[in-house]
């Protein structure tokens, strides 16, 4: 592949202000009940925002009867509504909740990481909306920082699709509490 | 119906926001596609907020009001739809009644805040102007008290440029959560994070933004100005205040630092703030030892009785370390250049009385209360615009105001709980269907608001509103108005850019703002030379702070702004939120254990004013005496909310409401 397209998420930067979740709607169009972003709170009080994140070894592509899902050069992985028959065998086997199932057209849609806007020069439409810088595309194939990890606390499994996402944890904080 | 060109738009949210974003409207075939922030904006930088990314939800959402409706008897449900002909006929009819009944317009008013604050939405005020002598709202329930202690201490008002803070070493937010509330100014202080600065939260609650502070520090609710107050007296014992700034640029230094120095001690500022020593002087240590440090004095810190004071005693804070007027340094709160504006529209002149000179004023901070003491003539017409009434406090009176009506005309976007409440109802235009010019008061750029689709079936701006019942009042009785009713939207932009603003904007034309916002030149702010600021000794004030809170059994209730709403506005949209009322009722859990409430157990809260039921949530970093309820919804928790001893030239003092809470159940129902 020549690139691995993926994400690196910034918890610390992270405000929990849900302008990528809303910002994907805006962009896709997508109906009120399909969220190919979500931003969700940890157990440990800091934000999650997560979408496909076009794993290295995708299951939902492993698991379609129908091979509707492709993985493209870049990485980013697709799916081709017109072979998928609503089956939702992806939508059970991702950990990340990423296949959205669609009860009125009876059909998955998911994050395709704006690759139209990608291919015009601009970044996917959430990182686009992300304020604050928490949120930003990487090519995985040439990234490298000390400081990141590959995963954090509330975050589902890694290891069986690798998903294609770096973290940057919170920081320790002093806080002095009304006793 | 005409449709207008495919192509991008520039747009501005005009919601009341820090944030006043500029926006780009991407709009094909008449309809609004997708909207995206404007890069060329220097504050919003080509993002918007979720509540920005869900306009194309906005303007289309099925919930919007299509049409003029009446309804008949008055809260009934009863909606019929009419024309705007009808619509005009008749309150047309009605005003020139009053008028002859009374003998002046007085018996007609308006009640217009901050729905929309682009500057042609002064076409209500420029309407009821138009008029000659009638009944209008003065003041500001937000900020009044925060404003007016910034001219005291300021001789003006006063606020830093956002963007500057990104420069700031220290940064100490007083009751500010901009991460909820101004999301853009979250990657200013980032960005002073990353180059090593420290963020500082001072709050009651456990903010958003206080999760993301370096140091917290929790404070019990009105006693800012004790630990302002505290950090200063530190600072000066250890000689790290700036001597020379006092010296030469304030006036007060003897009595404030004899204030600081014999009549206040750190022991009483820690038992009334409930801040710890160690606390306390970590805090002075940053202040005192680093430079610069920018300070916010938030909206939060003046909504109760005892802000005044605090704002005042901040602002010296930030005078002692040495702040006020370095670069990335400074105060922050809000400004009000708008003023610098011509306003044309508000500041129309109406035909003249023979008897009456003036328009009757009305408090806006306790609206209904004093419209209901108004004699000779009593009020009987009130237009509401821009406004959700449910969000305000004293919601008695306003229920006795309007029985006492006997027309009431809304002007919105949705059914708003006012509009429920109204005789009939006129549809209002998004920003994207029709013209303006909008101001911020958090940052200093000028937006223009293009008109980028074509009204959502029969709605209208204000302002076009305003040119159609004028026209209708001269029609019924020929010069009832003076509005310059075939004057264009434009027309009236124009006329806001005179040469002093262009100056002051470096424009050249309002063309200019098709092409990008433009900042205004804000040396003033940097000055090192003013002088004369003003600092504030709290003599005698010493003990006023608990004794506040001698109520037993109660709670005070404190009801900070949500996420995805600007108070009562997006309620409707699914984007956004979901189908049931979240009305969660925060609680410590040392309140839930004294009550025996359980988390997610529906409780009742309640004082004289009312009661309302929600859904207990155990808040274990909530100060035990303090209730954290959400705004608007099905049942407004500002039906709780009355600020007693009300004062004129003061903001609502929304959080100083004591409420008490039980476990609900059909019993006591």
């Amino acid at each position: 592949m020549f690139k691995q397209l993926g994400y690196s998420f910034h918890a610390d930067d992270c405000i929990g202000c849900k302008a990528c979740e809303i910002a994907c709607k805006n962009e896709n169009q997508t109906p009120t009940n399909i969220r190919w972003r979500k931003v969700t709170k940890t157990s440990g009080d800091f934000f999650l925002s997560v979408s496909c994140n076009h794993c290295d070894n995708p299951e939902c592509f492993r698991v379609c009867p129908e091979r509707a899902f492709t993985k493209r050069q870049d990485g980013i992985v697709e799916i081709d509504e017109n072979r998928c028959t609503g089956c939702q065998l992806c939508v059970s086997a991702c950990p990340y909740s990423a296949p959205q199932f669609d009860p009125e057209t009876h059909k998955v849609s998911k994050c395709q990481m704006c690759y139209p806007r990608q291919d015009a020069g601009l970044p996917p439409a959430c990182v686009e909306a992300c304020t604050t810088g928490a949120l930003k595309l990487v090519d995985l194939n040439t990234f490298s920082d000390p400081e990141a990890v590959r995963t954090l606390p509330g975050f589902p499994n890694i290891k069986i699709t690798s998903p294609s996402i770096v973290f940057y944890p919170e920081k320790p904080r002093k806080r002095y509490f009304i006793k | 119906m005409f449709s207008m060109k495919d192509g991008i738009y520039r747009n501005t949210c005009p919601r009341n926001c820090y944030g006043t974003c500029g926006i780009l409207s991407h709009v094909k075939n008449g309809r609004l596609i997708k909207v995206t922030g404007d890069p060329e904006h220097g504050y919003s930088k080509g993002s918007l907020c979720a509540k920005g990314y869900a306009f194309t939800q906005y303007v289309y959402s099925p919930e919007r009001i299509k049409y003029p409706m009446v309804q008949c008897p008055r809260g009934s449900g009863k909606w019929k739809r009419i024309s705007w002909e009808e619509a005009y006929t008749t309150i047309s009819l009605k005003m020139i009644e009053l008028n002859q009944r009374y003998g002046s317009n007085l018996a007609s008013g308006y009640n217009k805040f901050s729905g929309n604050l682009g500057l042609l939405h002064y076409a209500t005020e420029g309407m009821f102007n138009s008029i000659g002598p009638h009944t209008k709202p003065i003041g500001n329930p937000c900020a009044l008290t925060g404003k007016l202690a910034m001219n005291r201490s300021f001789g003006e008002s006063f606020s830093s440029v956002p963007e500057d803070m990104a420069g700031s070493k220290l940064i100490v937010l007083w009751g500010a959560n901009p991460a909820v509330t101004n999301v853009h100014q979250m990657k200013f202080i980032n960005e002073a994070r990353q180059k090593g600065a420290h963020l500082v939260v001072i709050d009651p609650i456990f903010t958003q933004t206080a999760k993301k502070a370096d140091l917290y520090i929790q404070i019990h609710p009105g006693t800012d100005r004790l630990l302002a107050d505290g950090i200063a007296k530190l600072i000066i014992e250890k000689q790290e205040h700036s001597l020379e700034f006092l010296e030469e640029q304030t006036t007060g230094w003897p009595e404030y630092k004899h204030y600081l120095e014999n009549q206040m001690t750190i022991k009483e500022v820690c038992k009334q703030t409930g801040i710890e020593l160690e606390a306390l002087i970590e805090l002075s240590e940053l202040y005192g030892r680093i430079k610069p440090v920018s300070t916010w004095a938030g909206l939060g810190v003046q909504r109760n009785s005892l802000g005044s004071d605090s704002i005042s005693a901040i602002n010296s804070l930030a005078a002692v370390t040495g702040n006020l007027f370095i670069p990335n340094g400074g105060l922050y709160f809000m400004h009000f250049d708008v003023d610098d504006f011509p306003c044309a529209l508000k500041n129309h002149k109406g035909p003249l009385h023979p008897t009456i000179s003036e328009p009757r004023e009305v408090d806006i901070s306790d609206f209904a209360s004093n419209a209901l003491q108004l004699t000779e003539p009593p009020l009987k017409f009130l237009w509401i615009a821009s406004r959700n009434i449910t969000q305000d406090h004293n919601l008695k009176a306003w229920s006795d105001l309007f029985q006492e009506l006997e027309l009431i005309v809304t002007v919105d976007l949705y059914m708003t709980k006012t509009a429920e409440k109204s005789d009939i109802v006129l549809p209002a235009a998004t920003h994207f269907e029709e013209e303006d010019l909008n101001v911020g008061y958090w940052h200093y750029w000028l937006s223009i608001n293009q008109k980028a689709i074509p009204p959502y079936y029969e709605a209208k701006s204000d302002l076009q509103i305003a040119r159609e019942l004028t026209t209708k009042l001269n029609e019924l009785s020929p010069g009832f108005s003076n509005f310059p009713a075939t004057k264009e939207p434009i027309d009236w932009i124009k006329g806001e850019l005179t040469p002093e603003i262009m100056d002051l904007y470096a424009l050249n034309s309002y063309k200019d703002l098709l092409q990008r916002p433009y900042q205004k030149n804000i040396e003033k702010n940097f000055s090192t030379k003013r002088k004369n600021f003003h600092l504030f000794a709290a003599n005698g004030k010493k003990n006023q702070m608990r004794e506040r809170q001698a109520e037993p059994n109660g709670y005070q209730l404190i009801t900070p702004q949500a996420l995805l709403k600007i108070h009562s506005q997006y309620e409707a949209l699914t984007w956004l939120h979901g189908r049931q009322d979240e009305s969660y009722i925060e609680l410590s859990a040392e309140a839930a254990q004294r009550n025996d409430i359980n988390d997610q157990e529906k409780i009742a809260v309640f004082n004289d004013q009312g009661q309302i039921i929600g859904v207990a949530k155990i808040n274990s970093h909530l100060p035990k005496n303090i209730i954290l309820a959400h705004q608007a919804g099905n049942n407004p928790i500002n039906q709780l909310i009355i600020q007693q001893n009300k004062k004129d030239d003061v903001s609502t003092y929304f959080y100083d409401s004591i409420v008490y809470i039980r476990k609900w159940s059909e019993a006591n129902v």
